[in-house]
């Protein structure tokens, strides 16, 4: 490091001194930004995770306690007798499977119809495709309320939070998928097709394995999408043993905030943890598909 | 239990056995009619998406539109009020004027708030001297990634009167003389309350958006305008600021929609009456309520599509000035 004296008295260091302090001080004023916004980040999400350890007594103390003393593990066991969470859970998986399979074949199978076959209307039809995408999905809520619970009977039931998968209904799926068929040369579906490949072989053989990367994003997302999903379990789901875990988790709060003792910040915190724990494990596993999901539509788009 | 899953299960496949065949027959009766292969194997495989689109999308379009025009309860057969439940609305909605300017305000303010925050940090990430870029965008990228009803649930404790955050703020409190306020009971309080918690679940993925934006920017344009003597300012004013704009544009129109679409803070808080609430929570407490007021509710669930159309038609017609395409010539 240049001392100020050397700096004073040699002219020609002068520029480079002042550069490296300068730099010095980008780089001070970069990290600060960065710590910050980390700790606004992790501040909140430590604090979950914290409470969800501390005894009754302790979620309420001033100061507050910062780290949880003793910390109470038990919570976490007694959260699954408090709230019937572990068919929160399976309802969770079992809607959050079906609904990914369903949207993940669909979604690629119309993909692949807009991005490798002429026909006439396509564009038409892919620009209303896009044109959904826009429409809020509350426009639809009713008139499909009514499908499902008064023409089909399926009110309390699963297949409305499922069944629709299988109908393409995700056209975000569709958009990114496209543009990855797309990429694709179109050499290598004609060898096939020389090679007496017919279309379910060539589609389920050739292109899917092609756009695996996509097909992992669309899992990713849809993943999340329906793990998080709340409005529809919401208004289709009645009975408490069929709720998904948001629903759990929302009726759960609700039975706390209207009674009479402290709510049990520490219960509820502890099965927010459990529910965000299979997506995080996901996240740290497969982040690269987390990123490529959210940002192709923006760049490629 | 297991039934319950059976029965939907049964329900799955016979729709996938139905969409299965109507693709088979798609291909037939168009190959019968002299098709060409690849036009008949074309609306083939969109035939899910074309069933999906007439039986989930545009019938209920249509159907919602009917509905807002009569009064319908779900049980009994709708019956045609005409204008009826728009001018109720418009005219005697104690609910939907606050609720809209809730919603709005709360779109207004926290967009613009985030976006800067988001794209500050994806600038500071995309900067070369930054070590560990990877760290980073995990972690900022994490609030983005816990489901919504958690963060929920979690700022509602953190926002509680005697929470984290009023803990950590009651020194300031205390220098300007102020009560500790009680985030989603106060009116004055409630919309700021909405718009942290909503900014900290949003701004990771736009900065992760907006930092993949930023690395696409070619380094040549900056080192053209490092040799024409611009500084920082000039960098970012001239070449970071239009390369991002689409990409800018994109989230903003994202946000936007978003933002109209606000629901779960509405339903998991309990907001004092002269706030309102989203416009989203009041379609869902009109609907589903103990009333069933489904076609006033699809009349404002109208109102909220004319509304979004609005604002990204605005945003649109905006985007010529600000929005700078590559390639693109004027």
């Amino acid at each position: 490091m240049a001392t100020t004296t050397t700096a004073r008295t040699s002219a020609a260091e002068k520029p480079t001194y002042l550069y490296k302090v300068q730099s010095l001080a980008v780089k001070v004023l970069v990290y600060m930004v960065l710590l910050l916004g980390l700790s606004i980040v992790i501040i909140p999400i430590y604090w979950m995770i914290a409470t969800s350890l501390k005894t009754d007594t302790a979620l309420f103390l001033i100061p507050p306690q910062w780290f949880p003393d003793p910390i109470q593990w038990s919570n976490y066991i007694e959260v699954w007798q408090l709230v019937p969470l572990a068919r929160y859970f399976a309802n969770s998986v079992f809607v959050t499977l079906l609904a990914i399979l369903g949207e993940i074949i669909t979604s690629a199978l119309v993909a692949y119809g807009f991005a490798r076959f002429r026909f006439p209307g396509r564009g038409v039809l892919f620009s209303i495709m896009l044109a959904t995408m826009m429409l809020p999905s509350i426009i639809t809520l009713i008139p499909s309320f009514i499908i499902w619970a008064r023409w089909l009977g399926r009110y309390d039931t699963y297949s409305p939070l499922t069944v629709g998968s299988l109908f393409a209904w995700g056209p975000a799926y569709i958009f990114l998928l496209r543009q990855f068929f797309l990429t694709i040369p179109r050499d290598i579906e004609e060898a096939a097709i020389i090679d007496g490949g017919n279309l379910l072989q060539i589609f389920g053989y050739i292109m899917l394995p092609l756009v695996r990367p996509a097909l992992l994003a669309i899992t990713i997302l849809s993943f999340t999408g329906n793990w998080n999903n709340f409005l529809s379990p919401l208004i289709y789901l009645s009975t408490p043993e069929k709720f998904t875990l948001p629903l759990g988790l929302y009726q759960f709060n609700k039975s706390l905030a209207g009674g009479s003792e402290a709510p049990k910040w520490n219960m509820m915190m502890a099965m927010a943890v459990l529910m965000t724990i299979p997506i995080i494990v996901l996240y740290f596993r497969a982040q690269r598909y987390f990123i490529e999901g959210i940002t192709v539509g923006a760049v490629k788009g | 239990m297991l039934s319950d899953y059976a029965r939907t299960l049964a329900d799955y496949l016979i729709a996938a056995a139905l969409i299965g065949s109507a693709m088979y027959l798609t291909y037939n009766i168009l190959r019968k009619f002299g098709v060409k292969p690849e036009t008949a194997s074309g609306y083939t495989l969109i035939v899910p998406w074309l069933l999906g689109f007439v039986i989930w999308t545009a019938y209920p379009i249509l159907a919602s539109l009917y509905y807002s025009f009569t009064d319908f309860n779900g049980l009994q057969p709708p019956r045609w009020v005409g204008l009826e439940n728009y001018k109720n609305l418009l005219e005697r909605g104690s609910y939907f004027w606050p609720s809209l300017r809730m919603t709005l305000l709360y779109g207004a303010i926290s967009l613009p708030i985030g976006l800067t925050l988001a794209l500050l940090i994806a600038m500071v990430l995309a900067r070369e001297d930054v070590r560990f870029i990877g760290f980073w965008r995990t972690m900022f990228y994490l609030p983005a990634v816990i489901p919504t009803v958690a963060t929920l649930v979690l700022w509602i404790w953190l926002l509680s009167t005697n929470g984290l955050v009023n803990q950590i703020l009651s020194p300031i409190y205390n220098l300007i003389g102020m009560e500790k306020p009680s985030w989603f009971t106060d009116p004055t309080y409630a919309l700021p309350g909405l718009i942290i918690m909503s900014l900290w679940g949003v701004f990771g993925a736009n900065t992760v958006i907006l930092l993949a934006g930023i690395k696409n920017i070619p380094r040549e344009l900056y080192e053209a305008v490092a040799v024409d003597g611009g500084g920082a300012w000039a960098k970012f004013w001239h070449v970071t600021l239009p390369m991002v704009s689409p990409t800018l544009f994109y989230t903003l129109v994202l946000g936007i929609i978003g933002a109209v679409k606000t629901f779960e803070p509405g339903v998991f808080i309990n907001l004092p009456r002269a706030t309102g609430t989203f416009l989203q929570v009041l379609v869902y407490q009109y609907a589903f309520g103990t009333r069933a007021l489904m076609g006033y509710a699809s009349a404002l669930s109208w109102l909220m599509l004319l509304i979004i159309l609005i604002l990204t038609a605005l945003v649109f017609r905006s985007s010529a000035l600000w929005v700078y395409y590559e390639g693109e010539r004027r």
